[in-house]
């Protein structure tokens, strides 16, 4: 309560300006500020002071925002990944979405004592699935006759400066490179582009679903069209759009074979 | 010249797997959060002295936080106050200091060809940044929070402080402001 003759605080001027005073108050504080000069010059100090300090705030920012496209790609990228690596609760028996979780904390809480004991600090994120925005794939136009022709089918090794071209597209900043291949998402073996669009950082490890997986679904798709079996551009189609998808698919597995790098059966 | 190449997005079938209808509706939901509250959290970051690179680590660990925290169902109320709150309690845990120096004064952009005028604004301008620079941290941070348009009931939250509290640090604040236009 305001004593008519004592002034009302900062505080109460400003929720009175802000809305955030119950009605009772509100009132209260409208009764003074009519007979008051001093306290109304006092909000108007204290408007004036808000609309300073919003012309400054956004003067320091305004435009020295970096884009948000690889920041926003690289989300993406990594809810996709999450998408892929874990069934959806709701889809699961409840005991069983409890086993999992309880796993799931293992398993970083151990990702987290391995690694961090040789990790440099700098943003490493576990990519397995590339953006389709950034990495929609592109083919050289080859025939199956070219690509079966080819007797070298190893990937040839990505000049350093395409690869970070390739980190800074994906947001990845400060990344240790040992971390990732710069991967061809469609491979060169394929009739797959040296370009960057063709281009992404595929992580090494943390991920089952690593370069390594994926090289073998190369090797069998490109057997597949060479002997027949399979359209060439049905093949570039395929790995573009979802290669877990397409290895799961050819290999008739939900999970890469112990062959490929995956977990072993004991 | 014919292209060396062509771009797979543009080979039938591969359209429909890309093409955002087809894509999960909840990461595009996050992916729109973040594109609307980014630059927000980023201005709010730097309050605890993260560059922007470091302030973009923390927002990508607060938007996946997100996606999990949908995933699993939980409540969608006040999701910008949840984003405020989880991106503090992040930065709270790597607090770099900034390379970026709160001191430079960006070039004015004033229309005014009054030399005068410009110098005038230019030592104002810099006058209340050494001022919003020396506040204590959480008054300048319910003046940040504050500025990106966030409600003292929430401010209270993200602070995890009293709603009395919140109003006092945003009145002081603003009074030493005030006195800086003075001078």
């Amino acid at each position: 309560m305001t004593h008519e003759d004592s002034h009302l605080s900062d505080e109460q001027l400003l929720l009175g300006v802000e809305g955030e005073l119950s009605s009772h108050e509100e009132q209260v504080v409208r009764a003074h500020l009519d007979a008051c000069w001093q306290c109304r010059a006092r909000r108007q100090e204290l408007e004036t002071a808000i609309t300073n300090f919003v012309h400054v705030h956004q003067r320091e920012f305004d435009g020295k925002l970096p884009p948000a496209a690889g920041p926003r790609a690289l989300l993406n990228a990594q809810m996709a990944e999450l998408s892929a690596a874990e069934p959806k609760f709701s889809e699961l028996p409840r005991y069983l979405a409890w086993a999992t979780a309880i796993v799931a904390v293992l398993a970083i809480g151990l990702f987290f004592t391995r690694s961090t004991m040789n990790r440099p600090r700098s943003r490493q994120m576990v990519l397995s699935i590339p953006d389709s925005s950034l990495t929609p794939g592109a083919a050289l136009l080859a025939s199956r006759g070219a690509v079966c022709e080819q007797a070298n089918t190893n990937n040839k090794a990505v000049p350093v400066a395409l690869q970070r071209q390739v980190f800074d597209e994906y947001g990845i900043t400060g990344a240790d490179p040992l971390a990732y291949e710069v991967d061809y998402l469609v491979t060169p073996a394929l009739g797959g582009a040296d370009d960057i669009h063709n281009l992404w950082p595929h992580s090494h490890s943390a991920t089952i679903w690593n370069a390594e997986v994926k090289d073998a679904l190369e090797v069998r798709l490109r057997q597949m069209v060479c002997d027949g079996s399979l359209d060439l551009a049905e093949a570039q189609r395929e790995i573009a759009a979802d290669w877990i998808g397409a290895y799961k698919k050819y290999f008739h597995t939900d999970k890469p074979l112990p062959e490929h790098g995956g977990p072993q059966i004991p | 010249m014919p292209p060396r190449f062509t771009s797979l997005t543009a080979l039938p079938g591969l359209g429909a797997i890309a093409a955002p209808d087809t894509r999960d509706r909840l990461q595009e939901e996050v992916s729109s959060l973040f594109d609307l509250y980014r630059a927000p959290l980023l201005r709010y970051l730097s309050s605890f002295g993260l560059a922007f690179a470091d302030g973009e680590d923390v927002l990508q660990e607060v938007f996946l936080s997100l996606f999990q925290h949908l995933r699993s169902g939980k409540s969608r109320e006040n999701l910008r106050g949840w984003l405020f709150r989880v991106a503090h309690n992040l930065a709270l845990k790597r607090r770099y200091r900034s390379s970026r120096d709160l001191d430079v004064v960006p070039e004015v952009t004033d229309p005014s060809p009054n030399p005068e005028e410009q110098l005038a604004s230019i030592q104002t301008e810099r006058r209340l940044r050494a001022i919003v620079k020396a506040l204590p941290e959480q008054d300048r941070r319910c003046l940040f929070l504050r500025a990106e348009g966030l409600r003292y009931r929430e401010i209270a939250e993200v602070l995890e402080m009293s709603l009395g509290s919140v109003a006092v640090g945003v009145a002081r604040s603003l009074a030493r402001i005030a006195r800086s236009a003075e001078r």
